[in-house]
């Protein structure tokens, strides 16, 4: 039997990082905001310290992400393979609960370049006709660089950013990245202090003649006060970042940065453990009238909303209108419909160095400390000469942080017995590690359906991810690995191991690449080749908005989070400004 | 503009239509300012319902129901009596009331205020038909007269008129503080009879000049200099005025961060008043000279002379004595070797009052229990420190303890374990914010479960 | 809602307004002990939750032989690893409460589909040690924990290798390579994660790498390069080894 409940003026799927960002910005409007999270509550008292300096609990057994058992995914590399469920997540990290991923996330926050925003303009430009393949599907985000950029900005001044500007306002700025896309502001925060990785890093890339800047930090260098009267404090290394809740205040989270002001708000509620598992149509044919849900208890509830914000992680965000049918799903066969299109993930690389000089202290480390150079972006360089479209920033990191993870041998030493243990104690803190990541770009053959045969408790099918690597994207990882092996010739380690995609290989989900998955729900301005208008709002229901990296048209080499909180603020000033006051679709078909 | 009123705010209903609104504003705006709420409203209980227990070596006192309830509360009032009640500590029906009521401070209230309160606590509060318990003290103490002389002899009746010396933002925060604020309550030391020793700088220079609070210490409000000893600094002589205000609007400022009794003074009272008179109270603070000098206290420089060799130490990391090394594994995280923190967020150790107060009990509870800033209006995030009961034991504390006391220059004595025993032993009353960790996934139905495993819960 | 008055400080403040004798205090709690050493059993005193004496005494061989105690310290027996495992199988790990266990199971998937088997990680130990045993009743006519050491590896090198055929010994869809994977893993999570799960010992697998455990702030370390951190590990209870 399914409950009703009162009505409120807008519902939010998911108190993440959007959600977050949209319930203050609709109960800053007047409007009465209920969310519904799947998971579990978290505050800080979660996070006091030394709750999360716990390996095993949060790095290993990854109890801040969404329990497999309750939805997994399917993956398969083509249309002819029988997807298999992520039994437990080894490929990407979904998270789960209050905060989301923005709770557990590493905390590195750039903006998209201007290019990457606008890539099919870009690539007509820039490539002669036919040197893109046929079944790449690359499109323009529908909004630019100079729409987004007051929003960046204002994120940033939410997460208190630290690091070094390399262009504001069309001036260079030495020690900051020169290729990024214009800032109307310097960061808020300096950077944070670098690391023995951080300056033979910096020595390295300078004597190659590129750039070198730090990552652009959400774990602040100094205590900040943000927009909504919200604190951090600095950083200070723990080494407990990436997969765990902060044990400091110093990485942005919902937590850090939005919530105790959202939670004062009398016209805001949230309720945890509140599966949405539809949202439901209106008679209409233009509108939905709000989601239903199943509660802690097991009981079914149908929550009315006038307005109903999709704030899920971009898997969950696609599988949820693929269920409830709002929108048309996508055939790769015949490259119609729109739902689960243009999936697209990062192409990752990575060369870990040993030097028997070196003494790293690799437990050392903040999520956004590190240095990188993005001298190898998809309009810095000619691209077209190495056979390619995209690129990918190089990196390095001090780490890895743990101890069950911070293990490292030789290439080809036993796994155990006393030879490993020598081995283990005698290379501790003697590696640096670089990494590429880099753009994908998308294609028809890859995207995001149901699974015909796996379903979850509820009985409802799983996502089907179809998914493999292209040869454009290979050949871009395998540039990068070769400007990463110009680092290695400079640092002259004692001995490197790579691990780099060669043309040819397949995807392999049995180990961690990235999660930053992108796409499948995505933004335009053509409603045959999106789902969501360039204002976030579903072309089939004019009061259904879908936030989050599911916008994605493809990824760019840069980490989603910044983008992803723009959009959101961008989404937030039209549906303010415009859409309260004369609800309707905010842009025609025709754009 | 149909489809506009689809997204408009509900109106909240408002309980008192038959008052003007703005009188009303102002009196709840009052009955902030003397934060009426805090003791009036018991635990889970609706607000001004009374029934927080107060207890005392006499018996426990109730405080009363001032909800406009006719029977449990003071609906019945008329405002002469209410007036009566405020500043004289006088019930209707004549009795005295037990002067946990600030009703000395409450005398300083000028007619106008006590309308507008009057108007609010009949119009704007919901009445709650609850009878608190009553008050039951035992002989002598049950006896209601004898506060009649009590008061006849530390009472001053008269209401507040402005010092013309002052200026007129001076005066209204002389106003806030020796009024509805009742800052002396706490910040002055009590007489022989729990009398404040002083109700104003006129009546004494120990008004504000700091007092003890069941082992915490209430620090000294006034233009208390650094000793010459060192980083030991009370009152407000390093605070500015922005600093001041800031403090009360949000519990936080580039110097401190409240712990204690005080948390709730700033969540329930002065983080809701004007940025005005926050900075009215601050102006009116700074010209309190320290206790036994004439000189005002214009200052602002911090009078902490910190030494670096504590600083050195924990740098390095070697050589550490059980203090130190205790301070790097549960502290060194959010206050840094500096023992400096980071404004706003961490409080600086160094020179801290809490720290270097002669008795630690307030240090030792804040080590054991942890500590929660308020959520206010300006700054929202509760801000916690964890509490190290379940971690560390009695030894362990007093050898953190008094490595804090002394680090960085601080002037604080040394701890015994016997004084955190005494501590730890009230903890079970007071909630706490811990870091004890959970496993991943312990079962705890298991026939053979080794409990040595899993640290002990600090309470609850 | 969000300003519900914390009524504990002003009813300690206000008694203390009263209160002119100390308040006569009860017998003293007992404080936990941080500072103390590591207070648990002995390995000979442990129960086992999950592990049958047979299975136990394959636990604790072939953990000795995979982490050994040598010139570079403890190993894990006396990191207490066995008791992690033991521990691990009879929570939430063992039982995969988290995992999606749903069929059908393609067990005959490339190796990039991660695990596919349809054993809870606590059947994979069941099913392995049992399959295990029969082995080494067949090839040597004894236990794996009677083997002598030189035996031992020689059959861990074939379980990892997966050169032995369970399905031949009766335990089906489980390879001894996936079996030896789930030993070797949670053999190495003994040993390094915190002494809260029951191994890891006095810190023994910390202190091998100089790993500082749950201290967790480093900010006076970041530039001091090329130095070798001073301090030994705290665990998350806080205890310390040096």
């Amino acid at each position: 039997m399914t409950t009703t409940k009162p009505g409120v003026d807008a519902v939010i799927i998911g108190l993440g990082w959007t959600g977050s960002i949209m319930g203050m910005e609709l109960t800053d409007a007047g409007l009465d905001v209920l969310a519904l999270e799947r998971g579990e509550d978290r505050t800080k008292e979660d996070f006091l310290y030394p709750k999360p300096a716990d390996e095993l609990k949060y790095g290993v057994r990854l109890s801040m992400m969404q329990r497999p058992r309750q939805a997994t995914v399917t993956i398969r590399r083509n249309q002819n393979e029988m997807a298999a469920p992520q039994r437990h997540w080894t490929t990407f990290h979904p998270g789960n609960g209050v905060g989301g991923a923005g709770a557990h996330w590493t905390g590195v926050l750039y903006r998209a370049t201007p290019t990457e925003l606008s890539m099919k303009r870009f690539a007509d430009e820039t490539f002669e006709p036919g040197f893109l393949p046929d079944n790449m599907n690359i499109q323009d985000y529908g909004v630019t660089y100079e729409e987004l950029e007051p929003h960046y900005d204002f994120f940033e001044k939410v997460a208190g950013l630290s690091g070094q500007a390399g262009n504001v306002q069309g001036a260079l700025i030495e020690g900051g990245n020169p290729f990024e896309g214009p800032r109307q502001n310097p960061f808020p925060l300096p950077p944070l202090p670098r690391t023995l990785t951080d300056t033979l890093f910096t020595d390295a890339t300078r004597k190659l003649g590129w750039h070198p800047y730090p990552y652009p930090s959400a774990n602040v260098s100094e205590a900040w006060t943000n927009p909504y009267g919200m604190q951090l404090g600095p950083c200070n290394f723990c080494g407990y970042c990436s997969n765990y809740g902060c044990l400091n205040y110093s990485k942005a989270s919902p937590q850090t940065c939005v919530l105790d002001a959202l939670k004062r708000r009398d016209n805001f509620s949230y309720r945890t453990q509140c599966e949405v598992t539809r949202i439901v149509k209106s008679d209409d044919g233009q509108t939905v009238k709000g989601v239903l849900y199943t509660d802690g208890d097991g009981n079914e509830i149908f929550q009315p909303a006038r307005l109903v914000i999709l704030a899920a992680f971009p898997i969950n965000s696609v599988r949820l209108l693929l269920l409830s049918e709002v929108g048309k799903p996508y055939d790769p066969v015949s490259n119609t419909g729109v739902v689960g299109r243009n999936f697209t993930y990062q192409l990752t690389g990575s060369v870990d160095m040993y030097f028997k000089r070196h003494r790293f202290n690799p437990f050392i480390n903040a999520g956004g400390s590190g240095q990188v150079i993005d001298d190898f972006s998809p309009d810095t360089f000619d691209t077209a000469r190495h056979g390619f479209i995209g690129g990918a920033y190089i990196y390095t990191t001090q780490g890895p942080s743990g101890a069950i993870g911070g293990v490292k041998v030789p290439p080809g030493s036993p796994s155990w017995g006393s030879e490993w243990k020598a081995n283990a104690k005698a290379h501790y803190g003697h590696h640096m590690m670089l990494g590429s990541t880099g753009s994908n770009m998308a294609y028809r053959d890859v995207y995001l359906d149901l699974d015909p045969t796996y379903r979850d408790p509820n009985g409802d099918p799983l996502l089907r991810m179809t998914y493999d690597w292209k040869e454009n994207d290979l050949k871009m990882t395998q540039f990068m690995g070769d400007r990463m092996r110009d680092i290695v010739g400079e640092l002259k380690p004692d001995y490197h191991t790579e691990s780099i995609k060669r043309v040819g290989d397949h995807f392999d989900p049995s180990h961690y690449q990235s999660t930053h998955l992108t796409g499948g729900a995505i933004m335009g301005t053509d409603p045959n080749t999106s789902v969501v208008n360039r204002y976030l709002q579903h072309w089939d229901a004019h009061n259904l908005f879908v936030l989050g990296a599911s916008a994605f048209p493809q990824n760019m080499q840069h980490n989603p989070t910044g983008t992803v909180a723009a959009l959101t603020y961008w989404s937030a000033k039209h549906i303010r400004e415009r859409y309260l006051e004369n609800p309707g679709p905010l842009m025609s078909a025709q754009g | 503009m149909a489809t506009l009123s689809l997204f408009a705010v509900q109106a909240s209903a408002s309980a008192g239509a038959s008052s003007d609104p703005d009188t009303l504003a102002r009196g709840a705006y009052l009955a902030r300012a003397g934060d009426c709420v805090a003791c009036h409203t018991a635990p889970d209980g609706k607000p001004f319902a009374g029934g927080l227990a107060i207890e005392s070596p006499f018996g426990t006192i109730y405080s009363t129901n001032i909800t406009p309830d006719t029977h449990a509360g003071i609906g019945g009032y008329t405002e002469q009596e209410f007036a009566a009640a405020l500043r004289q500590g006088k019930r209707a029906d004549g009795a005295n009331l037990y002067p946990a009521m600030p009703y000395p401070s409450y005398a300083r209230l000028t007619d106008e205020d006590v309308h507008a309160l009057y108007v609010y606590f009949m119009h704007g509060v919901e009445p709650v038909e609850h009878q608190p318990e009553q008050t039951d003290l035992s002989f002598p103490f049950d006896q209601r007269w004898g506060i009649t002389a009590w008061n006849w002899l530390f009472v001053d009746q008269s209401t507040f008129t402005p010092t013309p010396s002052s200026d007129a933002e001076v005066n209204r925060g002389r106003y806030l503080v020796q009024g509805l604020g009742h800052c002396g309550s706490c910040h002055t030391p009590r007489g022989l009879f729990q009398q404040e020793k002083a109700l104003n700088e006129e009546d004494g220079s120990e008004y504000l000049s700091g007092a003890n609070l069941n082992g915490w210490w209430a620090p000294s409000l006034r233009g208390q200099p650094a000793d010459e000893e060192g980083a030991k600094v009370s009152g407000l002589a390093g605070w500015s005025r922005d600093d001041i205000a800031e403090y009360l609007a949000t519990g936080r400022n580039a110097h401190s961060a409240v712990g204690g009794e005080m948390t709730s003074v700033i969540a329930n009272s002065t983080s809701h008043l004007s940025e005005q008179d926050l900075t009215a109270i601050a102006a009116y603070l700074k010209t309190l000279p320290a206790e036994g000098s004439t000189r005002g206290n214009d200052s602002d420089a911090t009078g902490v002379a910190k030494e670096s060799s504590t600083e050195q130490t924990l740098t390095r990391a070697t050589g550490l004595d059980a203090g130190a090394r205790l301070y790097l594994d549960n502290c060194n995280a959010c206050h840094f070797a500096s023992g400096t923190g980071a404004p706003r967020v961490f409080p600086s150790l160094v020179g801290n009052s809490l720290v270097n107060a002669e008795n630690p009990t307030g240090l030792i509870h804040t080590i054991l229990a942890g500590a929660q800033l308020p959520s206010t209006p300006k700054n929202p995030e509760r801000l916690m420190m964890p509490g190290f009961a379940w971690r560390l034991s009695n030894q362990e504390v007093a050898a953190l303890a008094t490595f804090v006391r002394a680090g960085w220059g601080n002037t604080g004595g040394a701890v015994s374990a016997e004084q955190v025993k005494d501590v730890r032993e009230t903890l079970n009353e007071q909630p706490g914010y811990s870091g004890a960790p959970t496993r991943y996934g312990a079962k705890t139905s298991a026939e053979h479960a080794t409990d040595n495993q899993t640290p002990s819960p600090s309470k609850d | 809602m969000t300003d519900q008055p914390n009524n504990w400080q002003r009813r300690t403040f206000m008694r203390q307004s009263f209160l002119t004798i100390p308040a006569i205090s009860a017998v003293a709690s007992v404080p936990l002990s941080a500072w103390a050493q590591d207070d648990t059993p002995p390995l000979s005193e442990y129960y086992p939750r999950f592990f049958e004496p047979q299975e136990w005494a394959f636990i604790l061989a072939a953990t000795d032989r995979l982490i050994p105690a040598d010139d570079n310290g403890p190993g894990a027996i006396a990191a207490h690893v066995p008791v992690f495992i033991d521990q691990e199988l009879a929570g939430d790990y063992g039982n995969a409460s988290d995992w999606y266990m749903d069929g059908p199971f393609l067990s005959d998937l490339p190796a990039e589909f991660g695990y596919q088997l349809p054993h809870t990680p606590a059947a994979v130990y069941r099913l392995g040690i049992k399959a295990t045993h029969v082995y080494c009743q067949r090839q040597y006519g004894t236990s794996f924990a009677a083997l002598d050491k030189a035996q031992q590896i020689t059959v861990l090198e074939a379980l990892e290798a997966g050169e032995i055929d369970f399905n031949a010994l009766g335990v089906a869809d489980l390879p001894s390579q996936s079996f030896f994977a789930f030993l070797l893993q949670n053999t190495k999570e003994g040993f390094f994660a915190d002494p809260i799960y029951g191994g890891n010992r006095h810190m023994a697998g910390w202190k091998l790498l100089g790993f500082p455990g749950a201290r967790a702030n480093f900010l006076e370390w970041v530039d001091q390069y090329d130095r070798p951190y001073p301090l030994g590990p705290v665990s998350l209870k806080g205890l310390q080894n040096r």
